[in-house]
């Protein structure tokens, strides 16, 4: 079992670390997880995975602080956030009442709550049931709701089990970008999804939770750029001021950059990721200009992946 | 805290759960407290009913939250204050209710002994049957955060032990709630007022002990 975390850039303190952690239910039942040891840092993007039963969501409980260990200890209690697979939301209240609730629960005083529970419903095409009652959500509306609770107060620790599930495919996709920009923004993103090409590429580890002990993924998705290009690329062409660098969380995002001219950059990176890049990019002083946004399909890109995909294997 | 404490007050209230134990709670009081009785005796039945009703009011407040969303209020707030946040709003319901309680029976009832012979004042009668509702509820809320979750989380279980808990708190000697009880039907009949202060300062250990027992065990039996 691998003992050693890879996310560890420039030793930055993990915001929460498992030490040795095993979880049973009742005195005598089976262990659940044993001997787990994980550092979780800032701006890691973590996969768990593991066929059912395997004991994943035990560890996002175990991860999110609504489970204790019964073994080993945790260390850190970053700001944390948890979306729950299913979300039966029999609660009397609005969907914005409950937001609101929620966000001061999450720490934000009450006018900040109103206002990120309306921007968060918005985000997920659910402005328009924000005075529902919640009982009367639909399913995959009410798991809106559950995603915009966990995103109210930007968490340090976002932990989402199955948060996918339920939701149509625009706010899939538009959790994916969450997911992308708050790990941009330095916080701790864990999740388990039963499809296999969420997040593709983008994760910074994957673990598999085998037997109770929790194994790094073999080969896929450890930080090596190459081996994480497996979903759709966008290409992004932008210049910075002639001299300027280009800036260090657009360098991490994206998986290529290639100089092409004076202060000219093209930038390869995951679809799920370019939006982050490009806020990135505006965002960055000086800001850079866009020159263009493309699908990555041409030879000399695919030829520049191939080039990678050797160095790496 | 002030923000969950909102949250569960406002649970609470829109759920209309507590209608049930409040109505209940009003037909025994009318049924076994009529106006022109002895003001310490009827404090003394109004302070007992209060208690399974205080009990009742914990569960209501600890099963309010279906399991999801209680796990998401309890990532952010940590599952130990979230469940704090329950049994205090249910503990202050309670208060409400049995202030309320005391201060009609107060105030319906004759100032006098139990044989009518010996005049008893009815603001001090008032003040003592206001510290006995007061151990009431707390031992209710002991009993309460007892026997529901995370404690018993069944509710084939939960319930049956709930009744037979707040029966138990009542009837066993040494109880703070019978002791409350007793000093005031006693001093009804010497035509004297109880200051059943100890009893409520026992009650309130017994409340905070439980509470902490449950609150710690949020995160060890899901």
């Amino acid at each position: 079992m691998e003992r050693e975390s890879p996310l560890s850039p420039e030793g930055a303190d993990p915001l929460l670390s498992l030490e040795g952690v095993g979880r049973r239910y009742g005195f005598r039942g089976p262990w659940v997880l044993r001997g787990v040891d994980l550092a979780v840092t800032p701006g890691a993007l973590i996969r768990v995975e593991g066929a059912n039963g395997t004991g994943k969501s035990t560890l996002l409980r175990v991860l999110a602080g609504i489970d204790a260990p019964t073994e080993g200890r945790i260390v850190g209690r970053p700001r944390t956030a948890y979306v729950p697979e299913r979300f039966p939301a029999a609660l009397p209240f609005t969907a914005a009442e409950y937001l609101t609730h929620l966000g001061a629960v999450h720490g934000l005083d009450r006018p900040a709550a109103v206002v990120a529970a309306d921007e968060w419903l918005e985000r997920f095409g659910a402005a328009e049931y924000a005075r529902t009652p919640m009982a009367q959500l639909s399913k995959g509306s009410s798991q809106k709701v559950a995603v915009a609770q966990a995103l109210l107060a930007d968490p340090e620790l976002l932990v989402l089990d199955e948060a996918w599930t339920g939701l149509d495919a625009e706010a899939r996709e538009e959790l994916e970008r969450v997911v992308v920009e708050r790990t941009a923004a330095g916080s701790a993103v864990v999740f388990v999804d039963h499809d296999p090409r969420r997040l593709a590429g983008v994760p910074d580890a994957t673990y598999a939770v085998v037997g109770g002990a929790l194994e790094l993924g073999a080969g896929k998705g450890t930080g090596a750029p190459a081996a994480a290009v497996t979903g759709p690329c966008v290409l992004v062409e932008a210049r910075g001021r002639r001299g300027t660098r280009v800036p260090p969380e657009a360098g991490e995002l994206a998986i290529a950059v290639e100089e092409t001219g004076s202060g000219a950059h093209r930038f390869t990176v995951p679809e799920p990721q370019s939006d982050a890049l490009l806020r990135a990019l505006l965002g960055a002083r000086p800001p850079w200009h866009v020159v263009s946004v493309g699908q990555a399909d041409d030879p000399d890109l695919d030829d520049a992946l191939a080039a990678l995909e050797v160095e790496s294997s | 805290m002030t923000a969950l404490l909102r949250y569960q007050a406002a649970l609470l209230v829109r759920s209309q759960r507590w209608l049930p134990p409040v109505i209940l709670y009003a037909a025994f009081l009318g049924v076994g407290v009529q106006s022109g009785q002895p003001v310490l005796d009827s404090l003394g039945y109004t302070a007992a009913a209060l208690l399974p009703v205080a009990a009742w009011l914990v569960r209501i407040c600890a099963t309010n939250e279906p399991p999801a969303a209680r796990s998401c209020t309890g990532a952010a707030a940590g599952p130990g204050r979230a469940h704090l946040a329950c049994v205090l709003v249910a503990l202050a319901a309670a208060g409400v209710l049995g202030t309320a309680a005391t201060v009609i029976v107060t105030i319906i009832s004759a100032p006098t002994s139990t044989a009518h012979d010996i005049r008893v004042e009815p603001l001090p009668a008032g003040a003592a049957g206001l510290l006995a509702a007061l151990a009431c509820a707390l031992l209710g809320t002991a009993v309460g955060a007892l026997t529901n979750w995370p404690l018993l989380r069944s509710p084939g279980r939960a319930v049956p032990a709930l009744l037979l808990g707040a029966l138990l708190a009542l009837v066993v000697v040494g109880s703070p709630a019978r002791a409350a009880i007793t000093a005031l039907v006693d001093g009804s009949q010497r035509g004297t007022i109880p200051v059943p202060a100890l009893p409520v300062l026992a009650a309130a250990l017994c409340a905070a002990a439980a509470t902490a027992l449950a609150c710690a065990l949020t995160t060890r039996r899901a």
